[in-house]
């Protein structure tokens, strides 16, 4: 399944400010103005951050992915029509970018594969270390390391609906706005999410 | 199929599960996050915009192409036209029975 929100969608529709300050900031950023940038990013870059590092799991990776949605921002600033409010706007930049961001890192990886399988490369991306080892789950911070795990691997809307609900705290509509779908497809994604996750947990769950 | 909630205490346990999520330390960028955002701005707008599209820059690409236009632009000598039948003597004869 493939994420329905790519990111020319997403920067299609830019948004429009929720109040009267983001509205404001919108209209100095279209003028061009730096310092409305500055607050900006100083505003949103918790946000945009947490997000991006929610569903890549990875520092180095969450800071260049949020760089690069604020570069976007600078430059699509511009187009913005204000069809969401701007947090709406940034989290579907965010999750955009983060998603196409680990497509291009899967696809390197097993690019990185077939090269060293023929022999032209001896170097190869490292695999995320797996903890699946009973006594290991034993631990409280081993059961989440876990669900981390299996929430990296759900398909990328559930994964995104998942995140944004139980780690950014996003109500359902806004959940919805964000994946430009209704609140009723969230709530059938975070039921599948739910399910899914259970499922994997589960026999860790017992064997506890 | 498996239901994940016959368990018992299996909802309590997914719930505690969640609220750990929850509780985890918000990550937040490095400081002077703001810093490097406007140098990365500043590189790419010193950066020419590329005179190629970014897949003919693949150096695989690049020379699939190649083989490509080297084997549409051949001269003819490997496949010959078939002749015309414009002469009767020309035309393929029949086997003898």
């Amino acid at each position: 399944m493939t994420y329905s929100l790519p990111l020319r969608a997403a920067l299609a529709e830019p948004p429009a400010p929720s109040g009267g300050a983001d509205a404001e900031l919108v209209a100095q950023l279209q003028r061009g103005d730096e310092a409305a940038f500055r607050t900006l990013v100083l505003r949103f870059q918790d946000q945009v951050y947490r997000t991006v590092y929610s569903l890549l799991r990875s520092a180095e990776d969450a800071e260049d992915v949020a760089q690069e949605v604020f570069v976007e921002v600078h430059q699509t600033i511009a187009r913005f029509r204000g069809d969401a409010t701007l947090s709406t706007w940034l989290y579907r930049l965010a999750t955009s970018r983060a998603l196409q961001h680990r497509r291009r890192q899967q696809a390197r990886r097993r690019f990185a594969f077939f090269t060293s399988f023929l022999g032209f490369a001896n170097e190869t991306l490292p695999e995320p270390p797996d903890h699946a080892h009973p006594q290991a789950l034993l631990e409280g911070a081993q059961q989440l390391h876990l669900l981390q795990q299996h929430i990296g691997r759900l398909p990328a809307q559930q994964q995104v609906a998942f995140t944004l609900r139980y780690e950014q705290e996003l109500r359902y509509d806004e959940i919805a706005a964000v994946l430009d779908t209704s609140v009723a497809a969230v709530e059938s994604l975070l039921y599948r999410a739910r399910h899914t996750l259970r499922q994997h947990l589960q026999p860790a769950s017992r064997h506890a | 199929m498996r239901n994940p909630t016959s368990h018992p205490g299996a909802d309590q346990q997914w719930q505690d599960l969640l609220g750990q999520l929850r509780r985890q330390p918000a990550p937040q960028p490095r400081p002077f996050f703001y810093a490097r955002v406007q140098a990365r701005l500043s590189a790419q707008r010193a950066t020419p915009l590329p005179w190629l599209p970014g897949w003919l820059r693949r150096p695989a690409y690049a020379a699939l192409l190649g083989m490509l236009v080297l084997a549409m632009s051949g001269d003819g000598a490997a496949l010959r036209a078939a002749p015309t039948a414009s002469h009767p003597s020309q035309l393929p004869q029949p086997f003898p029975r």
